[in-house]
């Protein structure tokens, strides 16, 4: 049979954001597989060496619209570094709890997304609803259901209050119950067992060389957890497993995100419990003295690192960031080969590469002090407008 | 500085085993080493440290000096970050790819190519990243002396 090369992406209906995988093809079969990557691409590392310290956290919390508090954190846990600045405990175990609940939330999103890409889309209903409820505990705390913005140089923006932790406390105790019940059905149900057992398989030689992170390297058994390794925030001080499997396949990428769910409830529990009294913030001088710094972090998808320079002044010299999904992407080209067509969302979905979307906007007008919220009509209606002074006219699309 | 024990080793092993090529060691903290590598032996001192159990490439970082070009090397074991730094001179930058040694290495290295100019010598053929595919060959984003020209069609947008 010839080979046909076929191009997936970057516009797909199987892909949830652009990139490119020029797949190799005998029959069903693939036989080799390229990723192009870059169109994306927002030109970020320069914007921040145009921008000052605090301006570049709001910048790097656009980064990615899930783990916006991982690349938060990692990059002030640098500057922090750099400024020599003691944070005060309280304010470093509020970011751990953030950092817990946006784990909570990526990985029942990761659940979900598995579920549709798997066909099961019950499963995505189910797990997608009761995201909604850590969603509710981020509003709460930070006021944003995405972008929390919890961070600020030298600590955090917002204290929590005891009812604030009755609330979250309660949809806890509710997530734990449901995560029960998908943690069964991940195990004990015969066909998401008989949809992902085999699929993408990466073994732990070819993880370890190809150098994957987070859930995709602990599901082939790599016992690698930044949180464990080298700990940041107040890890240290926490009791949780780092969770492998040995089954080195989109089945063990599930289990691992089911179980991590039940120790991330765990630690949530335990920063809740034993908050530390005293302040939320210190000051941070504007400038910041010479001096270059690097840390990493243990986003949902695995090891996110920041490397800072300084140069004295209040705006970074170079700021360069790695998001974990460009490390695992050498491993979906290894897990894509000698596999089936029809496994590759499936595949590619299994390293949950990063995505957001947003149907809804807020605009606040500080002059005139009103809130109005656009719907998806309005947007729309806007986009024409936009295009159309550009010279683009979109409307006779309907 | 005996609370950092294994670190003072590294540095001590990597000096030792590198002598001449390694300069400017340092424990910076728990957990921290930098290191200047010559340019030449990168490949070299990476196939070690791998050997030596640090098997993940964490990222590749590229910098503009002014009068050179270079690039840090994260190089761990999920513990300890040995951040090697590599300089190259702008007139001509290039430098050894570590490919053979760590293979998710390709896309840090095509990033050095498209954002700095600086040549790996060694990189398979294959389509750049990050930069479009029409974007002009000889400008590179993340050099100091690059600034952002916004395009007239936006201007008059505004």
């Amino acid at each position: 049979m010839s080979k046909i090369t076929i191009p997936f992406g970057p516009q797909h209906v199987a892909l949830k954001e652009p990139e490119n995988f020029m797949l190799v093809l005998e029959g069903e079969q693939i036989q080799g597989a390229t990723v192009n990557l870059g169109y994306n691409h927002r030109g970020m590392e320069k914007a921040a060496e145009e921008r000052t310290y605090l301006q570049d956290l709001y910048l790097i919390e656009r980064v990615c619209g899930i783990c916006s508090h991982s690349h938060t954190t990692c990059y002030i846990t640098n500057v922090e570094e750099l400024a020599k600045a003691e944070t005060p405990k309280r304010a470093l175990a509020i970011r751990t709890l953030v950092a817990e609940l946006e784990r909570v939330h990526s990985h029942l999103l990761w659940l979900g997304v598995a579920g549709y890409e798997m066909g099961f889309e019950t499963l995505f209903m189910y797990t997608w609803r009761d995201r909604e409820q850590v969603l509710d505990c981020l509003e709460l705390l930070s006021g944003n259901r995405v972008h929390y913005s919890i961070n600020t140089i030298g600590g955090v923006r917002r204290d929590i209050s005891a009812e604030q932790k009755t609330e979250v406390m309660k949809r806890i105790d509710y997530l734990v119950e449901r995560t029960n019940y998908y943690i069964k059905l991940a195990t004990e149900e015969p066909t998401i067992y008989a949809r992902t057992s085999k699929v993408g398989m990466l073994p732990p030689e070819e993880a370890l060389r190809r150098n994957a992170v987070g859930p995709t390297a602990r599901a082939s058994g790599i016992a690698r957890d930044v949180r464990k390794d080298d700990p940041y925030l107040i890890y240290n001080e926490l009791d949780f497993k780092v969770i492998t499997h040995n089954t080195n396949d989109v089945f063990g990428r599930l289990v691992v995100r089911a179980l991590e769910l039940v120790e991330s409830y765990k630690i949530i529990k335990q920063v809740l419990n034993n908050l530390p009294e005293g302040p939320i913030a210190v000051k941070v001088p504007m400038r910041i003295a010479p001096g270059e710094a690097v840390n990493h972090y243990e986003a949902p998808r695995g090891e996110d690192i920041h490397y800072l320079k300084s140069n004295g002044t209040d705006k970074p010299e170079r700021l360069k960031v790695r998001a974990p999904t460009l490390a695992n992407l050498q491993s979906v080209q290894y897990m894509l080969e000698g596999g089936w067509m029809a496994d590759v969302p499936l595949v590619i979905a299994a390293i949950d590469p990063c995505m957001s979307c947003t149907d809804r906007a807020v605009v606040w007008d500080p002059k005139k002090g009103k809130k109005q919220t656009y719907g998806w009509e309005e947007l729309r209606k806007m986009a024409i407008e936009r295009y159309k002074r550009r010279g683009v006219d979109f409307s006779r699309l309907g | 500085m005996s609370e950092f024990e294994r670190e003072e080793q590294i540095k001590t092993d990597l000096e030792k085993h590198f002598k001449g090529s390694v300069s400017n060691a340092l424990v910076q903290r728990k957990n921290r080493v930098w290191a200047e590598v010559e340019t030449a032996k990168l490949p070299e001192v990476a196939a070690w440290l791998r050997a030596a159990g640090f098997e993940y490439l964490a990222t590749v970082t590229g910098f503009d000096e002014g009068e050179n070009l270079g690039a840090f090397y994260h190089i761990t074991d999920t513990h300890v970050i040995i951040n090697l730094k590599v300089k190259t001179p702008r007139s001509n930058p290039a430098i050894p790819s570590v490919l053979a040694v760590y293979p998710g290495a390709l896309s840090y290295e095509r990033e050095l190519e498209d954002m700095f100019g600086i040549k790996i010598g060694g990189l398979p053929p294959g389509r750049r990243y990050p930069l479009p595919d029409d974007f002009p060959t000889d400008q590179y984003p993340l050099r100091k002396d690059w600034k952002f020209v916004q395009p007239a069609e936006e201007k008059e947008a505004k």
